[in-house]
C-alpha cells in the first residue's frame, strides 16, 4: 500500500483533484450560493490541518514503525511488547516484499522492539561485543528524536545493564547499571550488529539475541 | 434535528471538510518537502541530511526528517548518502552504465563500516543475476594501478570486471550509501563523495 502511494503518488493526487474540481463545479452550476458552506469548511479545515499534519507527521512515521513490530514483527512473527526480536539474516533483495528488511543493509542484523514503561522500568542487557560495531537506538514516538544510544560509539562494546525508565518513574537506580530515561512511556527500540561477511553471521546472530529486555524482578 | 442533517448532507460541509483535510495534508507535503531540500546537501549528485534525529530540532525539521528518513540514526552513527542522479544532473536510469570512481584512499573514512546499495525509487532491494545488492568493505574490489576504485553500475556484467560491478535494476534506481561511525573527515564535511559517471 505504501509502496504503491509512493510511487503513483503524483497521479493519484491528480485525479483527487479532478474529482474536486468537478464536484464544485457541479455546485457553482447550480448558483453560487451552493459553493458558499463548502468554501468556507474547506479553508478552515486546510489552514488548522496543514500545521496538525505537519506536527503530526514524526508521530504516524513513528507508529508506522510500531504496527510494523507489534503486528508483523522482522520475519519471525509479531514481536511482542517490552521484547527484543533479532533478524537471523541481513537484508537482501529476497527479504519478503513490504518488510523493513527490504531497505536495509546487508553488512548489519537489525534488532527492533517497542517499549511501553507504563508498568514499570525494564533492564536492557547487551553482552560484551568485544570490539564488534553495534548500537541500540531509542527513539520517542512523540517528535521522532533519538533520545538515547547505547552501543560502540556511545557506551563502548562490553557488557553492561541499562536501566530504562517513563517519565513518571521514581525509585533508586539499581547499582552498577546506567540510568536512560524515556521522554514517554513509549518508545521505539532498534538495534544494529555488525555482521562481517556470511561466516560471521552465526556470531553475530549470537550476539544480536542477547541483546534483551528483562523485567527488573527477573534480572 | 433530522433538518441539520439534510443541510449537512446537502450544504457541502462534508465536501468541504473533506476538500480541506487533502488540502491540508497536500500542503503539509510540499512544505515538509521545501524544509528537507533547506536541511539537504548535494554535493557531486549525493545527497546527505545532517540534522535528522536530534532531541533539540524544531517541528519543522523533525517533520521533514520523519518524511525522508523515518527513525534514521544521528548523523555522527551512521552518514547516509542518497543519489538519484549522476554527476551531471541526469536521472540513473537501468538503462545507461555508470561507472564510481574512489581516488585512492578516498572510500568512504569510518570506525565501522562503508555499504553502497542500489535500490528501487523506493528504498526496497530489486532482484539481480548475481544476487548483489551491494558492495561494502568486506567486497574484494580490484584496483586500479594508481590506487583508485572503480565500482561499476550497469544491467550487463563487464567483462573481466566483474568483481566491481553492482547490478542496477531496468529502469530508475536510486544508490545509498552508508558510512557508519562516519571519520572526522566526513563529520567535518570535508569528505566528499565522487559524482557517478556516466559511461559514454
Amino acid at each position: 500500500m505504501n509502496r504503491l502511494i509512493l510511487k503513483y503518488g503524483f497521479p493519484i493526487t491528480v485525479v483527487i483533484l479532478a474529482i474536486f474540481a468537478w464536484v464544485v463545479f457541479q455546485r457553482i452550476s447550480r448558483g453560487w450560493d451552493e459553493v458558499v458552506p463548502l468554501a468556507i469548511v474547506a479553508v478552515v479545515v486546510w489552514v488548522l490541518g496543514a500545521p496538525a499534519f505537519i506536527y503530526l507527521w514524526p508521530r504516524i512515521t513513528v507508529n508506522g514503525f510500531k504496527r510494523a513490530i507489534l503486528k508483523h514483527g522482522l520475519g519471525g512473527g509479531p514481536i511482542p511488547l517490552n521484547s527484543l526480536y533479532a533478524a537471523p539474516l541481513t537484508s537482501s533483495s529476497s527479504a519478503p516484499a513490504r518488510s523493513l528488511l527490504a531497505t536495509g543493509t546487508n553488512k548489519l542484523l537489525y534488532v527492533a522492539g517497542w517499549l511501553d514503561l507504563k508498568k514499570g522500568p525494564l533492564i536492557l542487557r547487551v553482552p560484551d561485543m568485544a570490539g564488534r560495531y553495534y548500537s541500540v537506538q531509542f527513539t520517542d514516538p512523540s517528535n521522532s528524536a533519538n533520545f538515547a544510544y547505547v552501543g560502540k560509539r556511545a557506551t563502548g562494546t562490553r557488557a553492561g545493564e541499562y536501566f530504562l525508565t517513563g517519565p513518571d518513574w521514581n525509585g533508586t537506580v539499581p547499582a552498577g547499571m546506567t540510568r536512560i530515561s524515556s521522554p514517554n512511556n513509549s518508545a521505539l527500540v532498534v538495534g544494529r550488529v555488525f555482521v562481517a561477511n556470511e561466516s560471521d553471521l552465526p556470531t553475530a546472530y549470537g550476539l544480536a539475541q542477547q541483546i534483551q529486555l528483562v523485567p527488573p524482578n527477573l534480572a | 434535528m433530522a433538518g441539520f442533517l439534510t443541510w449537512v448532507s446537502q450544504s457541502g460541509v462534508v465536501q468541504g471538510i473533506i476538500i480541506g483535510a487533502t488540502f491540508a495534508f497536500l500542503t503539509a507535503v510540499l512544505v515538509m518537502n521545501a524544509v528537507i531540500k533547506t536541511v539537504t546537501t548535494t554535493v557531486n549528485g549525493w545527497s546527505a541530511i545532517r540534522a535528522c534525529g536530534r532531541p533539540e530540532n524544531g517541528v519543522l525539521v523533525r517533520a521533514a526528517c520523519a518524511k525522508a528518513l523515518p527513525a534514521v540514526n544521528v548523523f555522527e552513527e551512521a552518514a547516509y548518502w542518497t543519489a538519484t542522479k549522476d554527476g551531471s544532473g541526469q536521472g540513473l536510469s537501468g538503462n545507461q552504465e555508470y561507472v564510481l570512481r574512489f581516488p585512492a584512499g578516498q572510500l568512504p573514512p569510518n570506525d565501522a563500516f562503508w555499504s553502497l546499495t542500489v535500490t528501487d525509487m523506493v528504498g526496497y532491494m530489486v532482484d539481480n543475476p548475481i544476487n548483489r545488492s551491494s558492495i561494502d568493505d568486506g567486497s574484494e574490489l580490484v584496483e586500479n594501478s594508481d590506487g583508485s576504485i572503480d565500482i561499476y553500475l550497469q544491467r550487463a556484467a563487464p567483462s573481466g570486471r566483474e568483481q566491481n560491478w553492482l547490478p542496477t535494476p531496468a529502469g530508475k534506481f536510486k544508490l545509498m550509501l552508508r558510512a557508519y561511525l562516519p571519520g572526522t573527515e566526513i563529520l567535518n564535511e570535508k569528505y566528499q563523495v565522487p559524482p557517478i559517471m556516466r559511461i559514454q
